[in-house]
């Protein structure tokens, strides 16, 4: 077997001996994922339980109108709140809320009267919420739905509407003769089967008449307004939508943790071997100074690799979903190269187990405070946020991100991978040269 | 015996102003067993660091095996370190691996595998008397234990060299004849061996010839034999009298019974009396060793540093 290989080996088999070492590569990152996974709670059921925040704005004003607005208010997945114009458009221009729905003059007259001009809805939806936004329109069509139903059902409203309809057809000199007596039949024939519905006194749930909506008739036409993002890409509220699960941010984030040990872990390994003597028996072996470094280097490499898969596994397991597992693959290498780097610069921190794991550690927790592993670094404050391209760890959770929700394409990721890739080749340079100049 | 397996020539290494090896100059035959005595700080590890290539020397050179043009006995070599075995003053060995995972690792890095290297862990483990514990981490060992872990070791890849710095300190009694005898089976197999101690008696027991080494600097480098009778000194008989017939001269000092005197030949001295008629109750003999070939050297006692 290559000595590298038989080193590396020795190594992993070595790390995952001390409990220590153990618990902080696998243990300590699975109690950070979970926890901060549980607390941050689960983006896509805050749209399924009733949280998604919609703004109305009713320029109607009209008894129909209000009654749309609490058929809607009634479906238990939107929180709805009643504002001006403006407001609502700022507020989802912001990312307050998901949409806003505006209800112009007149919506009363029309909506839910099959044979008028259907009424027109504006809608103006985060762009970045796309999938909500489909939802909405479909609640959107079933509370017109709901309101056509109870139109039908109520008697009295629905004689006074075919009435009032009727009068408009005699006043509407615009009408071919032909077309008033097929009206004045179907109206009539109309009040007669609202009669009769009304004898039924039908005790008919709104489910039922909101089926009518989904039958495919179109209720209502829906105009856009534009609502595009004034909001800062960076800024949370632009990234927390695009979430797929509660793990998506604790997951990668804890992962760094796991790399972090490893780091740490096999930093102070070189130093034991110097305290234990075991380097005194690996230098006058058959074998090379900078084989037994490789040797080193391989095993964090292969001991990084593996908490990456491992962590990632247990997201899945939980209910993560990466978004592209190929450029999952590329961002743990390069993770993996840059934190071998780390490790082989760490290693020459002192001479001792006791000072490089202390030195090792504390240099682990300036890179893991600033670079997000312990807060995000789209909850952090503004200055902090610009420190935090200083730390590797930004830029491993980054690559991570990018390939399990953030979507990166290649050019996205080549930035986080093209730094990480970087830092871990000098880092492997410059820290063997030293280690084997000694 | 003619060809040497070890050459020191004219060595020598500084550690800041202290002078660790002085000019030391001596040559390890081929299949020899050889002493390296010395009190503590003589420079006997310096002396086997810069023989397996740890140090560098200021001064002089060492040439370890056969020396061919290809392989010119430096230690930098893989092919001369490949024929080198050390088991180092300072413990080394993995204390969270077992036993058997010490001697398959270090086996495999000699390029071991397979059925020879589970052989030669097994040989191993029956030398260092630890096959009932060898699937136990070496760090739980005691301290003998692990002395002769550190010690096994140095012979997984069949060295035809090897260099023992003081391998028995701390191993008990009956160990330490495990070992004894072990080595004087290396030796028999033809294995040059060079050992490094300050106990007089393993050195006297073991080794052929014997370098005695202080401040860096060799003393005397002879037979066990010849460094005795060189620089051994006369005996020293003490010894208490029954009875002592008139006439007899009784040499040395007296008092009462109890008589002590010194003799280059002590057994010739008793016998003399004997026929003289004298009677002896008690009689200890004290024969030069290596130690007061020491004191002789140096003036000072061995382990007094
Ligand atoms: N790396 C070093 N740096 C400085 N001084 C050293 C170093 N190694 C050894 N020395 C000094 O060199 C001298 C010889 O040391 P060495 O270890 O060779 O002695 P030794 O004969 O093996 O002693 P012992 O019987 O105690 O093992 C000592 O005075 C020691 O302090
Ligand atoms: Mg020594």
């Amino acid at each position: 077997m290559n000595p590298i290989l038989v080193m590396a080996l020795k190594d992993l088999r070595l790390l995952f001996r001390d409990k220590l070492g153990a618990f902080f590569i696998i243990g300590f990152p699975i109690l950070m994922g979970l926890f901060f996974g549980l607390v941050m709670g689960s983006p896509t059921s805050s749209v399924s339980q009733g949280k998604m925040k919609i703004a109305v704005v009713d320029l109607d004003q009209s008894e129909t109108s209000s009654k749309w607005v609490s058929f809607m208010a009634k479906h238990e997945s939107i929180e709805l709140e009643e504002l001006d114009f403006d407001t609502a458009r700022e507020s989802v221009r912001k990312g307050g809320r998901v949409a806003m729905l505006v209800l112009k003059k007149g919506f009363g007259e029309t909506a839910g009267v099959f044979w008028r001009e259907p009424p027109t809805i504006q809608v103006g939806v985060d762009p970045s919420r796309a999938m909500e936004a489909a939802m909405l329109q479909g609640m959107v069509m079933e509370g017109i739905g709901q309101l056509a139903g109870q139109r039908m059902m109520d008697s009295s409203s629905m004689n006074d509407m075919i009435a009032r309809s009727r009068a408009d057809l005699v006043a509407d000199e615009t009408i071919s003769a032909g077309n008033r007596l097929l009206l004045n039949t179907f109206f009539a024939s109309l009040e007669k089967m609202q009669n009769s519905i009304g004898a039924l006194q039908a005790d008919s749930d709104e489910s039922s008449a909101g089926s009518l909506g989904a039958g495919g008739f179109e209720f209502a036409n829906i105009e856009s307004i534009d609502v595009s993002r004034k909001i800062d890409p960076k800024s949370q509220a632009a990234q927390l939508p695009r979430l797929k699960s509660r793990w998506d941010i604790s997951f990668p984030q804890a992962m760094m943790w796991g790399v972090l040990g490893c780091v740490a872990g096999f930093a102070v390994s070189i130093a034991r071997e110097r305290t234990q003597g075991t380097m005194t028996r690996l230098q006058i072996a058959p074998i090379t100074r900078s084989q037994v470094l490789l040797g080193k280097a391989l095993a964090c490499f292969l001991s990084v690799v593996l908490v990456v898969v491992f962590m990632v596994g247990l997201g899945v397991f939980l209910g993560m979903r990466p978004g592209n597992y190929l450029t999952l693959a590329f961002a743990a290498l390069c993770v993996a190269i840059c934190f071998t780097g780390i490790m082989m610069i760490m290693a020459n921190l002192g001479k001792t187990e006791e000072s490089v794991n202390g030195a090792g550690w504390a240099i682990n927790m300036v890179m893991a405070m600033v670079g997000g592993a312990m807060i995000p670094v789209m909850f952090m404050p503004q200055f902090m946020q610009g420190l935090s391209y200083l730390s590797p760890i930004k830029w491993g959770i980054l690559a991570i991100e990018g390939a399990v929700w953030r979507d990166f394409d290649f050019a996205e990721m080549m930035l986080p991978c093209g730094i990480l890739l970087a830092t871990g080749v000098i880092g492997v340079v410059v820290g063997t040269t030293i280690l084997t100049k000694e | 015996m003619s060809i040497p397996a070890v050459t020191i020539t004219a060595l020598s290494k500084s550690f800041g102003d202290l002078r660790a090896v002085d000019d030391l100059s001596f040559s390890v035959q081929n299949g020899e067993t050889f002493g390296l005595l010395g009190p503590n700080g003589a420079g006997k590890t310096t002396t086997i660091s810069l023989l397996i290539g740890l140090l560098r020397p200021d001064h002089g050179s060492v040439v370890l095996g056969k020396t061919e043009s290809r392989d010119p006995g430096n230690p930098a070599f893989a092919t001369v370190r490949q024929s080198v075995g050390v088991a180092p003053q300072a413990l080394s060995i993995y204390e969270a691996l077992t036993a058997k995972e010490n001697l398959e690792f270090f086996g495999q890095l000699y390029g071991l595998s397979g059925a020879k290297l589970k052989e030669r862990v097994a040989w191993c483990l029956d030398f260092a008397q630890l096959a009932e514990r060898a699937k136990t981490r070496a760090g739980t060992f005691s301290g003998g234990m692990k002395r002769r872990l550190n010690m096994a070791v140095a012979l997984i890849h069949e060295p035809s060299i090897l260099l023992l710095d003081e391998p028995t300190v701390g191993v008990d009694p009956q160990s330490r004849n495990h070992i004894f005898e072990s080595i004087q089976t290396l030796r028999e197999q033809g294995m040059t061996i060079l050992y490094t101690t300050h106990y007089m008696e393993e050195a006297q027991r073991l080794c052929e010839r014997v370098a005695i080494m202080d401040h860096g600097k060799l003393l005397a480098m002879d037979t066990v034999e010849n460094l005795l009778s060189q620089f051994g000194g006369d005996s020293i008989i003490t010894a208490d009298l029954q009875s002592i017939p008139s006439g007899v001269e009784i040499p040395g000092a007296r008092s009462g019974n109890r008589i002590r005197f010194v003799a280059p030949r002590p057994l010739e001295e008793v016998a003399k009396l004997s026929s003289k008629g004298v009677a002896f109750q008690t009689l200890n003999v004290i024969q030069p060793d290596l130690e007061s070939v020491f004191l002789k050297l140096t003036g000072r006692n061995l382990r007094d540093g």
